[in-house]
């Protein structure tokens, strides 16, 4: 277990060095931090004077060996907008987007998994096909729509909910539910999926024909079995949620990471677009680690080793 | 005619102010509240609160160290400048009490005495150099840097006294220091330009409380300001990045002013009791540049005119942004800027003229242009070079339309990979044309794509020129030249839209800026 572990940790160390290169070399590729940095009329000399100041007039090789030797320290460097550190600025934010997620995450699994369970079991049925729409629907509304409609229907018409901005209750069940009807949608589908699979083969028929109640063959028997599929995609999905998370924190002035990110793409802020990419790689991985050891209690024949 | 009028008001003005050596002074006698202030102060305390919502968070409240409308605008009420604008765009003294030209690089500021910042420190000559020594150091990478980069020197003769030598003749001086907000040098050494950045001191209208990233920045009356003791208690400055969030925050009474107002849902903030709009013709300009200088069919003015005659720019206003622009008049300034040449009028839509331009330019049989486009960056850019493109069409000009995300297209333009046609907006928040003319028409400049000998002379001897009314003259004759040889499909004035609700009193300015000193709470609500 240790020695998995440890191997783990360096995988994540290659993945979290391998995903810096590629934000760097792609922020590089596709704008200038200085030219968008100063205004536009800037003659050529005030623009070098501001290149070298800012360090940019260094060769590419040189500023990423810099910005890594930085990283080893934890030092991502300084915003060029916000002139604070980068990480500073990440970390302030990270509360705001976790709160989101895990909301998000939570409604998922939460609706997804009894939606789907009982969906299987009550086959053919009205509702049945009623969560099939669901899951349909769900799926294919654009995160940006639903979060616009939500607040035209629950804030402009019903003056219900605030909306937009944090600091109530009021304020997160929106956006949550916005970020988390995708992943919602998935799960069910796929809860629904593999326990009707589940639900027909033969150690269930043995457990039915043992004279096991209903409930304990569907809850004990086939949900347990039907929840390692559904792990595996949760931990997937957090990624989904985070990538979600940039645009509904957009939608509802949610002062989270996405926000962040976008603008410091929008502006080539380099540091800040490095350590916020780096935070969200690293729940990622993380989040997979999670999930991997997650099987080892589901189904007791996965080793590590 | 109202319009007309104040730009007549705006150049006189302005002629007043900068003529050779002669003393402006604003404000006669001292101690007594500047009579030019825009608003008068508030009679009683200040009461009630605002909510303004714009699209992006300040990046930093460090004045000095950002080039951006949206930070601007907090910054503003926390700082002041040493001149400042009124919403009709006149200067009026603001920390300086007048000013004066010793020579032609040499400018003397007399301060205004008695002012203090928010932490009691005393504004001084000390102040204004320090604040302009830090946007002149290198070092520290102020993007304001290339605005008063011709600034050799800033002096400090006494304690109200201040000397500001250039290295070549900078008429437009007191414009730029409009910009440059005076940061409390003692605080911000001792604490460090950081400190200041999130923890902002200064001698504005709203004392600083509380800033949550991202998501809000709250302000409160400076009872003691100079200028009076502001109407409003309390200023809040709300993030909302999505724009139809914004209409509906507005929309339910959440928030009090919202930016950049999408033209086709004005209408709906219009018709409501709750909420009216405001607009102003912005100090922004928006066109189509040509690339003639390189050889091909546009280094030929017969086709840069008919590329001008072949567009319909009132449709355009029209259709596209519903109203909310103004047509050039055939020249790359707008009306409220200094050096326009109210004799010239837009090129007319004309098609026919268009095409036997073209023909006796040999590209009878058609021509095929390409152009870029940002998208996201102006009002309506991207359904704007849409709408250039079906038009161009019908006079035979086709267009490979490339429409690209802002930070691509800076590069593009700041590597000068342009060919043939780019749109691009221009603000010229100097209100002075040399600030538009000079970066797109004297030669070497980074947006040059029109070459002359003779431009470059006339540009290079108007940016010396100290005397306000010359200077208008020479512009005008420089804009009889651009007009005839149409170096850019002249499209529009931007207008900027903003809703605000029945409850407050305010009134939109063509420098994007909202003063929340300017601005009211209705008595009735």
């Amino acid at each position: 277990m240790t020695g998995y572990l440890l191997r783990r940790a360096l995988h994540a160390v290659l993945i979290l060095i391998g995903v810096s290169l590629v934000t760097f070399m792609l922020m590089h590729l596709t704008g200038d931090p200085v030219t968008l940095f100063v205004p536009l009329d800037a003659s050529p000399e005030d623009v070098a004077i501001m290149r070298t100041a800012m360090g940019f007039d260094r060769p590419l090789h040189t500023q990423y060996l810099d910005f890594l030797g930085g990283l080893v320290r934890g030092d991502f460097g300084d915003s060029l907008r916000h002139r604070q550190p980068a990480l500073e600025l990440v970390v302030e934010r990270l509360p705001a987007t976790l709160q989101l997620t895990f909301l998000a995450l939570g409604f998922a699994v939460l609706a997804a998994i009894p939606l789907g369970v009982v969906a299987a079991s009550k086959r053919g049925s009205g509702f049945s096909l009623l969560t099939y729409l669901m899951g349909l629907l769900g799926q294919s509304m654009p995160v940006f729509w639903l979060g616009l409609v939500l607040i035209l229907f629950f804030s402009v018409n019903l003056r219900l909910l605030p909306a937009s901005g944090r600091g109530s209750l009021a304020h997160l069940l929106m956006p949550a539910l916005t970020i988390g009807t995708y992943s919602m949608a998935m799960l069910m589908r796929l809860m629904r999926a593999t326990m009707m699979e589940i639900l027909s083969q033969d150690f269930i028929r043995t457990a039915r024909a043992k004279g096991l109640s209903e409930r304990v063959v569907v809850f004990k028997h086939a949900m347990r079995n039907a929840l390692i599929p559904v792990v595996t995609v949760m931990g997937l999905q957090l990624g989904t949620l985070l990538g979600g998370a940039v645009i509904t924190e957009t939608v509802f002035s949610w002062p989270g990471l996405g926000r962040l990110l976008i603008q410091g793409f929008n502006n080539r802020d380099m540091a800040v677009v490095q350590a916020a990419v780096f935070v969200m790689a690293l729940m990622i991985v993380g989040a997979n680690l999670i999930t991997d050891l997650a099987y080892g209690v589901l189904d007791p024949r996965v080793r590590y080793g | 005619m109202k319009r007309r009028s104040r730009t007549r008001g705006i150049r006189r003005i302005f002629s007043l102010m900068v003529v050779s050596t002669i003393i402006v002074i604003f404000v006669a006698g001292c101690g007594q509240p500047p009579t030019m202030s825009p608003s008068a102060p508030a009679e009683e305390g200040p009461e009630g609160e605002i909510i303004i919502a714009q699209g992006v968070d300040a990046t930093t409240l460090d004045p000095n160290m950002h080039a951006e409308t949206p930070t601007n605008n907090v910054n503003i009420q926390i700082y002041d400048s040493l001149l400042m604008r009124d919403s009709d765009g006149e200067l009026f003294p603001g920390l300086a009490e007048s000013y004066e030209n010793l020579d032609d690089n040499t400018w003397e500021f007399k301060l205004r005495e008695d002012v203090y910042f928010h932490n009691g420190e005393a504004f001084d000559a000390e102040a204004v150099k320090f604040t302009l020594d830090r946007i002149l150091d290198p070092e520290n990478s102020s993007p304001q840097y290339s605005h008063i980069s011709a600034i050799d020197e800033v002096r400090v003769v006494d304690a109200h006294t201040v000397h500001i030598v250039t290295s070549k003749p900078f008429p437009t001086l007191p414009s730029q220091l409009v910009a440059r907000q005076i940061v409390p040098p003692k605080y911000t050494s001792e604490n460090g330009a950081d400190h200041l950045a999130s923890n902002p001191v200064g001698t504005g209208p709203y004392r600083f409380v509380e800033w949550v990233r991202d998501e809000k920045i709250t302000l409160t009356a400076n009872e003691d300001y100079w200028r009076g003791m502001p109407s409003i208690k309390d200023v809040v400055f709300r993030v909302v990045p999505e724009t139809s969030t914004r209409m509906a925050e507005l929309q339910t009474g959440a928030v009090d002013i919202i930016v950049n107002v999408p033209p086709h849902q004005a209408e709906s903030l219009e018709s409501s009791d709750a909420t009216y709009v405001s607009r102003a013709p912005s100090s922004r300009v928006i066109f189509v540049g040509m690339v003639t200088t390189q050889p091909g069919p546009l280094e030929d003015v017969r086709v840069r005119q008919a590329l001008n005659y072949g567009i319909d720019v009132d449709a355009i206003v029209d259709n596209v942004l519903m109203g909310n622009g103004i047509p050039l008049a055939s020249q790359p300034v707008a009306e409220i800027h200094h050096g326009f040449d109210e004799n010239l009028a837009p090129y007319p839509h004309d098609p026919e003229r268009a095409r036997e331009l073209l023909e006796e330019a040999g590209y009878g049989d058609g021509l095929r242009l390409s152009m870029d486009s940002p998208s996201g960056r102006y009002l309506m850019d991207r359904e704007t070079s849409q709408a250039v493109a079906g038009q161009l069409e019908a006079i035979g000009v086709d267009l490979d339309l490339n429409i690209q995300e802002w930070g691509v297209y800076v590069d593009k333009i700041m590597s000068r990979q342009l060919t043939d046609l780019f749109l691009l907006g221009w603000g010229n928040a100097t209100f002075d044309a040399d600030a538009t003319l000079y970066p797109f028409f004297r030669s070497g400049q980074q947006f040059c794509y029109f070459e002359s000998e003779e431009m470059d002379e006339k540009l290079d001897a108007v940016r010396e020129t100290m005397d306000m009314d010359l200077r208008a003259e020479r512009f005008n004759e420089i804009m009889g030249v651009l007009s005839e040889e149409a170096p850019w499909i002249f499209l529009h004035q931007q207008m900027d839209v903003y809703g605000v609700s029945d409850r407050v009193e305010w009134t939109a300015r063509p420098d994007e800026l909202i003063h929340a000193f300017d601005a009211r709470i209705r008595a009735d609500n």
